[in-house]
This record gives C-alpha cells, sequence and structure tokens, in this order.
C-alpha cells in the first residue's frame, strides 16, 4: 500500500502543480505572457486570510472576501497601469522583456510587500474542512485538504479546456493570443480578455493558495517556489494548452512522490529535475516549444 | 577602438572607489557588486544581445566559487592560482553540458537550463563535503597581502582589473562582425541561419562565453568574500542576476554591470532599503523598462543625446534662421527623404553585379570565367520532391532542372506548395521524398547555413530585415565573413568594416546609397522589399530563390523590378515566385505552374500564356 499512499500523496502534489500550470498558460494563451506572480497571488491569499483571522479576529467568510477582493483590485490595477503602458505604451516593448520580466518585477513586489505585512513565519489560512485524515480500504490515507485541492484543480483544468474548446468566449480569447491585431480588426477587445483573465487566474491562484495552505504552510517567499513549479508543468503543456498542463502537472507530482518514496528521498527532486530537462531536450516540438517560442 | 571605452570607464572608476573607498564598507559593498558584474557582463552578451534565454548563470558562478574553495581548502592552492584553473574547467563543463543544452533554442532552451539551477542546489545542500545547505568557508583571499589594508585593496584592484578585461571581451564581440551575427540570431534566427550564420555553433559559443564568465565572477567571489554561501547557486540567486541585468541595459556591456553595482550598492546603502529590499527592486525594475526597455543605459543613451542635440540645436539657430526665412518650407528639408522612391528612377544606376562582392564571391567568379558552357550546365536540380504536413500531401513528386545562368518563374494558386518548394530548395523545409542536387551533389540534408555557403540566396514572403540595425548592416549580415571563425579570434581582428564596405558598394551599385543610413523599421514596404533584394544579392548568389519580391508594390514599383530582375538574370540564375503573372511573363525565359502539389506546366511564355490549363487555374477564364 506504498504505491497507493505514494500516488495519492502525488496527486495532491501534482494538483497543486497542475491548478498554477493552467492559470499560466491560460493566460499566456490570451497575451503571450508568462505569468510569473501566480504563485505569489496564492501566497497573498493564503497569508492574508491567516492575518485577518488569526491576528485581527474576523470572521473566516469575511476574511475570504475581502482578501479575494484585495487581489482582485491588485490584479485588474496592475493590468490596466502596468501591462497596458508596457504593451501598448510610448515605449512598447515585446518579446523577452515583457514575456518574462514585467511579472517577475511583480512577483517581487507582492514578495517584499508581504514581507512587511505578514512578517517572515510560516502560517496558514484556516483548514476549510476540517478533521482526521480519510481511510479509504483500510490503508490508504487521505488529507481532507487534498481532496479538496484535487477537486479544485481538476473542475478549474476542465473549466478552462471546456470554454477554450466549445465556447465563442473561448475561440475570441485564442484569437487575442494568436494575432491581436486580427483578433481587434475582427472586434474582439484583446485587452478586455487579458484583463479578465489576468485578473480571474490572481483571483483564482488565491482561492487555492486559501485551500491548499493547511498542507504545506507558506511563508512571504513561498510564492515564487510555487511560480516556479506551476511554469515548468505550463512548459510540458507547451505554454498554451491548459488541459495538457494539467494533466503534466499532475504526472510530474506523481512522478515526484514515486522517486522520492522508492529512489531516494534525498535525491529524488534531483532526479526529477534531470527527467524533465532531458524530456525537454530530447523532444521539443512533441511537447509544443517549436510554437511557443517568440524570441 | 569603440570596444575600449567601457572597459576604460570600468578601469578608471574601479580603480578611484578601490583606492578612496577600499577600506571602508561601501568598498567592500562595490567589490562585491563588481564579482555580479564579471557575471552580468556576460549574461548581456549571451541574454540581452543574442537574447538566448538561459538560467544556468547561477550554477556556473557557483562552480568557480566552489571551485575556488575547495582547491583553496583541500590543497592549499592559492585563490588568485585556483582562478585561472577553475575558469579552464568550467570551460571544458561548459562545452560538456552546453552541447547537450544548446541543442534547443527560445522556450525550450530556457526551460531546460532552469532545471540546472533546481538540480544543482539539491545537489550542493546533499554534499557535505561543499558545507551542505550552509556553504564552503575558505582563508585564501585573491590577494595574500600581510596587513588587512593591503588585502583589501589589492583585492579590490584585482577585482577591478577582472572585470575591465571581461568588458573588454564582451564589447569587442559585440561590436565585431560576430556581433551583427549575434544580434540576428537574437532577433530571427531563421533569417540568420539563411544568411550563413552557424546557428548551432554560435549558440553552443554563447553558453560557453556566459559560462566562463559566471564561474570567473564567481571564482573571484570566493577570493575576496572568504565564504560561498550555498544559496549562490539557487534558482533565486538568478533572478538576482537577472534583475541586475535588466535594471542596467540587457544589450549594453557596460550598462550590465551598472546595473549589478545600483543592486547591490542599493541593498547596501540604507537599512530600509535592504529591509525593503524586494519592493524596491521590483519598483526599480517595472518603472525602469516603462521606461526604456534597454533599462538604464538605454536612459542615459537617450538622454545624452537629446541633451547634445538641445546643445547643437541651441548654437543653430541663430545662423541657420537667417538663410531659411525667405523659404520657410525648408524647415522641412530633412523630411523629405522618408517619402523619396528607393531606387533611383535613372535606370542607368542599377547596375546590378552581384558576383564581384560577398562570401560567395570566389566560387561565382569561377563560374564567370567560363560563362560560355555554364549556360547550359545544370546548376539546380530537384529530383521527385515530396513532401506531407501531417496527411496532407503540399508536393507530389516535382522535379525542376535549372541551368546556371535565367530567370525562371514559379506561379501556382494559394497553397500550390510554392513557399514550400523555395523552402526545400533554400533548405529550411525537410523534405519528405527526393533529393536536392546543387552542381550534382547532393545537398538534400544540408541545413541553410551551409548552402548559403554554395551560394543559394533568398528572400522572403513576408519581409524578413533586421529591425533596430541600419539598411547598411542588413545588407552587410549577407557579406559576412566570419561564418567560419570562432568567437574568440574575433577579439583581435573584425571584419564587420569590409562587410559594410561591400554592402555599401552594392546599395550604391543598386542606387540605394541614400538609404544606407537609416533604420529599416522607418522604410517604405517597397524600400524593405529592396532592402531585403539587396541583401539576397549582396552575397553574389549563385542561385537567387525570390519569394513574391513583387506583392504590395505599385505598377511603377514592378517596372523598376522587372528591369532589375532581367539584369540579375544575365548573371546568376534566379527562381522567382510571383502572383504577378504579367511580371513572371515578361521577365521569365521558362515558367513552371504547380497545382495540388504537383507540376502541371514547364514552358516557356508564350506557351505560358497561349496554355488553356494555365488560364483556366490562373486566371480563371
Amino acid at each position: 500500500m506504498k504505491f497507493g499512499n505514494l500516488v495519492i500523496a502525488g496527486l495532491v502534489t501534482g494538483s497543486i502543480y497542475a491548478v498554477f500550470a493552467v492559470c499560466v498558460s491560460v493566460w499566456y494563451r490570451v497575451s503571450n505572457i508568462l505569468n510569473l506572480a501566480v504563485g505569489d497571488f496564492a501566497m497573498l491569499g493564503a497569508l492574508g486570510v491567516d492575518d485577518l483571522v488569526r491576528v485581527r479576529n474576523w470572521p473566516l467568510p469575511a476574511a475570504i472576501a475581502t482578501t479575494l477582493a484585495v487581489v482582485a483590485a491588485f490584479g485588474y490595477l496592475y493590468d490596466r497601469v502596468v501591462l497596458r503602458l508596457a504593451t501598448e505604451g510610448r515605449s512598447a516593448t515585446e518579446g523577452i522583456v515583457v514575456t518574462f520580466f514585467f511579472t517577475f518585477a511583480l512577483s517581487f513586489f507582492i514578495d517584499g510587500v508581504a514581507k512587511v505585512l505578514f512578517g517572515t513565519d510560516v502560517h496558514a489560512a484556516p483548514a476549510l474542512w476540517s478533521g482526521r485524515s480519510l481511510t479509504i480500504l483500510s490503508e490508504l490515507h487521505v488529507e481532507r485538504a487534498g481532496i479538496l485541492v484535487l477537486a479544485c484543480a481538476v473542475i478549474c483544468g476542465s473549466m478552462f479546456w471546456l470554454y477554450i474548446r466549445y465556447t465563442l468566449g473561448g475561440k475570441a480569447m485564442e484569437a487575442s493570443g494568436e494575432n491581436a491585431l486580427g483578433a481587434r480588426i475582427v472586434g474582439i477587445d484583446t485587452r478586455r480578455y487579458r484583463r479578465i483573465i489576468f485578473t480571474g487566474t490572481a483571483v483564482l491562484a488565491a482561492v487555492f493558495g486559501i485551500i491548499e495552505s493547511p498542507i504545506t504552510g507558506y511563508t512571504y517567499l513561498s510564492g515564487a517556489t510555487i511560480s516556479l513549479t506551476g511554469f515548468i508543468a505550463a512548459a510540458y503543456g507547451g505554454f498554451r494548452q491548459p488541459g495538457r498542463a494539467l494533466l503534466a502537472g499532475l504526472v510530474i507530482g506523481i512522478v515526484e512522490a514515486l522517486l522520492g518514496g522508492y529512489v531516494s528521498a534525498q535525491y529524488g527532486d534531483t532526479v526529477l529535475y534531470a527527467i524533465l530537462a532531458a524530456l525537454v531536450l530530447a523532444w521539443p516540438r512533441g511537447l509544443g516549444f517549436g510554437s511557443a517560442v517568440s524570441g | 577602438m569603440r570596444a575600449l571605452r567601457p572597459a576604460a570607464l570600468t578601469v578608471v572608476a574601479g580603480v578611484v572607489v578601490v583606492l578612496v573607498f577600499g577600506q571602508q564598507y561601501v568598498g567592500s559593498v562595490f567589490v562585491l557588486a563588481l564579482c555580479y558584474g564579471i557575471v552580468t557582463a556576460g549574461m548581456a552578451v549571451q541574454i540581452g544581445f543574442s537574447q538566448q534565454i538561459v538560467f544556468s548563470q547561477c550554477v556556473f558562478m557557483g562552480f568557480g566559487a566552489y571551485g575556488v574553495a575547495m582547491l583553496n581548502t583541500h590543497w592549499s592552492v592559492p585563490s588568485l592560482l585556483a582562478t585561472p584553473v577553475v575558469m579552464v574547467a568550467s570551460g571544458l563543463a561548459a562545452l560538456l553540458l552546453g552541447s547537450i543544452v544548446t541543442r534547443a533554442s527560445g522556450l525550450a532552451l530556457a526551460v531546460a537550463t532552469l532545471m540546472l539551477p533546481l538540480i544543482a542546489t539539491g545537489y550542493i545542500s546533499s554534499a557535505g563535503y561543499l558545507g551542505g545547505s550552509v556553504g564552503a568557508p575558505l582563508t585564501g583571499n585573491l590577494w595574500a597581502g600581510s596587513t588587512t589594508q593591503s588585502i583589501a585593496i589589492g583585492n579590490g584592484l584585482i577585482t577591478v582589473a577582472v572585470l575591465a578585461l571581461v568588458v573588454l571581451a564582451a564589447a569587442r564581440i559585440l561590436s565585431s562582425d560576430i556581433g551583427l551575427e549575434l544580434y540576428v540570431l537574437g532577433v530571427d534566427e531563421p533569417t540568420a541561419a539563411a544568411m550563413g550564420v552557424r546557428t548551432p555553433r554560435r549558440r553552443l559559443e554563447l553558453f560557453v562565453l556566459g559560462s566562463v564568465f559566471a564561474a570567473l565572477g564567481g571564482a573571484i567571489y570566493a577570493g575576496t568574500q572568504l565564504f560561498v554561501p550555498a544559496t549562490l547557486a539557487s534558482p533565486t540567486a538568478e533572478l538576482a542576476l537577472l534583475m541586475m541585468l535588466f535594471v542596467g541595459g540587457r544589450r549594453s556591456v557596460i550598462g550590465a554591470v551598472a546595473g549589478a553595482v545600483a543592486i547591490q550598492y542599493l541593498s547596501g546603502a540604507s537599512s530600509w532599503v535592504s529591509v525593503n529590499i524586494l519592493i524596491v527592486e521590483g519598483v526599480l525594475l517595472t518603472v525602469v523598462l516603462l521606461t526604456d526597455p534597454d533599462g538604464l543605459a538605454g536612459i542615459v543613451h537617450s538622454l545624452t543625446t537629446r541633451l547634445l542635440g538641445r546643445l547643437a540645436s541651441a548654437y543653430r539657430p541663430a545662423a541657420a534662421s537667417a538663410t531659411r526665412l525667405p523659404v520657410p518650407q525648408t524647415s522641412l528639408a530633412p523630411v523629405t527623404p522618408l517619402a523619396s522612391p528607393v531606387l533611383t528612377p535613372e535606370p542607368a544606376q542599377c547596375h546590378v553585379d552581384p558576383v564581384v562582392t560577398g562570401p560567395m564571391s570566389h566560387r561565382a567568379g569561377r563560374d564567370r570565367t567560363s560563362a560560355g558552357e555554364t549556360e547550359a550546365q545544370v546548376l539546380l536540380e530537384c529530383d521527385g520532391i515530396g513532401k506531407e504536413y501531417g496527411g496532407l500531401t503540399v508536393l507530389d513528386d516535382v522535379s525542376v532542372t535549372l541551368p546556371a545562368r535565367g530567370l525562371f518563374g514559379l506561379c501556382g494558386p494559394n497553397g500550390a506548395g510554392k513557399s514550400t518548394l523555395l523552402g526545400i530548395i533554400g533548405g529550411s523545409v525537410p523534405p519528405s521524398r527526393g533529393r536536392v542536387l546543387l552542381d550534382g551533389a547532393d545537398v538534400t540534408r544540408l541545413p541553410p547555413q551551409q548552402r548559403f555557403g554554395l551560394g543559394v540566396s533568398r528572400t522572403f514572403q513576408a519581409v524578413h530585415l533586421i529591425r533596430g540595425r541600419t539598411v547598411l548592416d542588413n545588407v552587410a549580415v549577407a557579406c559576412l565573413a566570419s561564418h567560419r571563425s570562432g568567437m574568440v579570434t574575433r577579439l583581435f581582428r573584425s571584419e564587420l568594416a569590409e562587410a559594410r564596405q561591400k554592402a555599401a558598394q552594392t546599395l550604391s551599385r543598386l542606387g540605394m546609397a541614400a538609404l544606407s543610413g537609416r533604420d529599416v523599421t522607418s522604410l517604405t514596404l517597397e524600400s524593405q522589399r529592396m532592402v531585403e533584394l539587396a541583401r539576397a544579392v549582396a552575397a553574389g548568389p549563385r542561385l537567387l530563390l525570390l519569394d513574391e519580391p513583387a506583392s504590395g508594390l505599385s505598377d511603377a514599383e514592378r517596372g523598376r523590378l522587372a528591369d532589375m530582375l532581367t539584369e540579375l538574370a544575365g548573371l546568376t540564375c534566379v527562381l522567382l515566385v510571383e502572383h504577378d503573372l504579367a511580371l513572371v511573363a515578361q521577365v521569365s525565359q521558362r515558367i513552371f505552374v504547380l497545382a495540388g502539389a504537383r507540376l502541371v506546366f514547364d514552358g516557356d511564355p508564350a506557351g505560358f500564356r497561349a496554355s488553356p490549363l494555365v488560364n483556366s487555374l490562373l486566371v480563371g477564364l
């Protein structure tokens, strides 16, 4: 049953990667920008709720609502001001500067603010579904938060996939990323799509941070690590396919758990990263890198 | 000579700061900043200028630092001696690692190298002999002086000297002919390959250069700080390095060094800043990039240009206004060249002579001596070419044979496979079946850059000029003689001036000399197409592949193009893909028509005009 428990643990970690991978790839699809600050929004959600509940004694629902509202407002403002200037302003830029570095600066900024507001200790939002871990088939143990995390990942991923695949809005969103000018000419408000998805993924990340934080616990620096794993999983979905990103996240999580359990607890991650690097090098086109390169 | 300026600036500023503040806290912050500057100077070449995003610099910085620490602690090698040893070792390691990872490019390269700091961090934290997750201390100062004072000054001066050498090397490479290759490689890799740049080799060289500089920075870090923290090779350290590079100015070597100094100074300057360094860095990077994508270096550059312009105009108006008063419109004079046509209207100036210039000239010259007999000789032979994309057959058993001179048209409805055939001949598209022979030699498997060396040159359906460079440099790309040389040789000898001279000759022969100083983005579409044609011609090709050169041009412009094509056809073999049937019929001596993936017509213009098949396919009669 060691194998079964490892797979369950891997699925939970994997769904963490998966959700952030979905957020990164959905927004990349609309805007051709890699959001390296997704994880920081999650951290903001978890630590914000914790701060309001634990330090200021707010009721949990009010704390969650307020935190999400703040994240949404911040995401909206950031897109309105900084990203708009960056992509359409006087000295508008393209290529690697926009792709990587604006949200990278945002990540630094959010971490710095969180350090001032929440300090440097490990905290977590209160568990939404508390209680002892559930036991299935007498030997498999599942954390309740883990079930929430997995459910959230699957629902978000499949919703985005269905949205892109089957709705007109999804097609319009795809068009905004493929060719912004062409999309605008046929009447698609590309800015609106970009803004909605940016704010939406920020809020989604924050929600996810609140659900997930009881499992791992967050510090003000956790965001960067989460963004990194999300970025890597998104990369294996070619940065454009949320469905594949979701799958990649789950598989990476399971492989990581199995390597840790059977190969070496110490070098498990190292082996995993080596495998991931080898995959990119051996099979770049199959992973969708051929089309994702924008220079 | 221009490359000397940043190095001289580094030496002067560095020596002054080290001598004045050497023994104070500020001095030690400065020396630490210079260690990072050594790394970011290499990043400016690799990541900023050539746009090869890699996340492995911190790993090599750790390699250099740990290398010196281990040599010093276990074998008592002095740090100053350990540094060159570690440099050589890092070069070999980078060559080995680079030959694996640089097979990828773009985002794949970025993601693959992103794994390296993660692997390194995992390894270091569990390797006991490296000090685990704490780090490794060492005792050997870079400068083994007797007093703390002489150690501080000595360490500082050595660091400044190393940095100055690194800056000099980086600046020389960027201003050499290989610098132009690297720029094209960064902006548009397919064009670089079509113009003969050996892209895989350049990517590997860039990786080795960036890694060796990073290891050198790490070695100096160990020798001056006397402690190697385990976090030196972590992803966080890589992000800090990227922050320095982009704040300072990604394309400028001196800017990258200034960025390192600025960020390190900020974090050491005041306690408020060092506590809130993340906020400061985040805001700083956003504001700088919004102001100028080229960072502080870009801001300083545009400020000085504006200031100089202001100064110059402050002296001029008094004299200028006196002469200009009678005819006020002349104030518009500097603007008018923008609207003037590219090709001078007098056809007398359009003497196209592609065989004299460019890296292919020796072959072309040999051909010209025997012009009489080569007329009938076969230059290009496409034998049973087939191409499928997924399940879609784009070309099916197409065979074309072209002689050494003349102009040949290739027509067909949209989607007939014309551009694909051109790509297969040029080498950018691998065929599914069949062979491509050039002078009887099988070149089917040769990449575009090697076919360029054999005399195949092309233009693109959509204009592929290099933005941010002048017309002259865009043409000079095709005249570079550096393709076979290593990057290191260009530290001592650059032939950029020769390439530019050849480009200038080609431009003036085509009557476009007036454009040579202009940025390509400011040109009209006709001018851009003409510049691309000039670039294709400048190398003195034997086989010129033109993909719809007339699209988007007016009738008058097409007339000038036709004259030029006719002249070219007397010197070389031209394969022209074009939708303008009148133009094709006017200039071609033989015309091929592709339809439904097959060659359906092959004949002279008269037959082309008369053919009912061609009329029904292309004219709709």
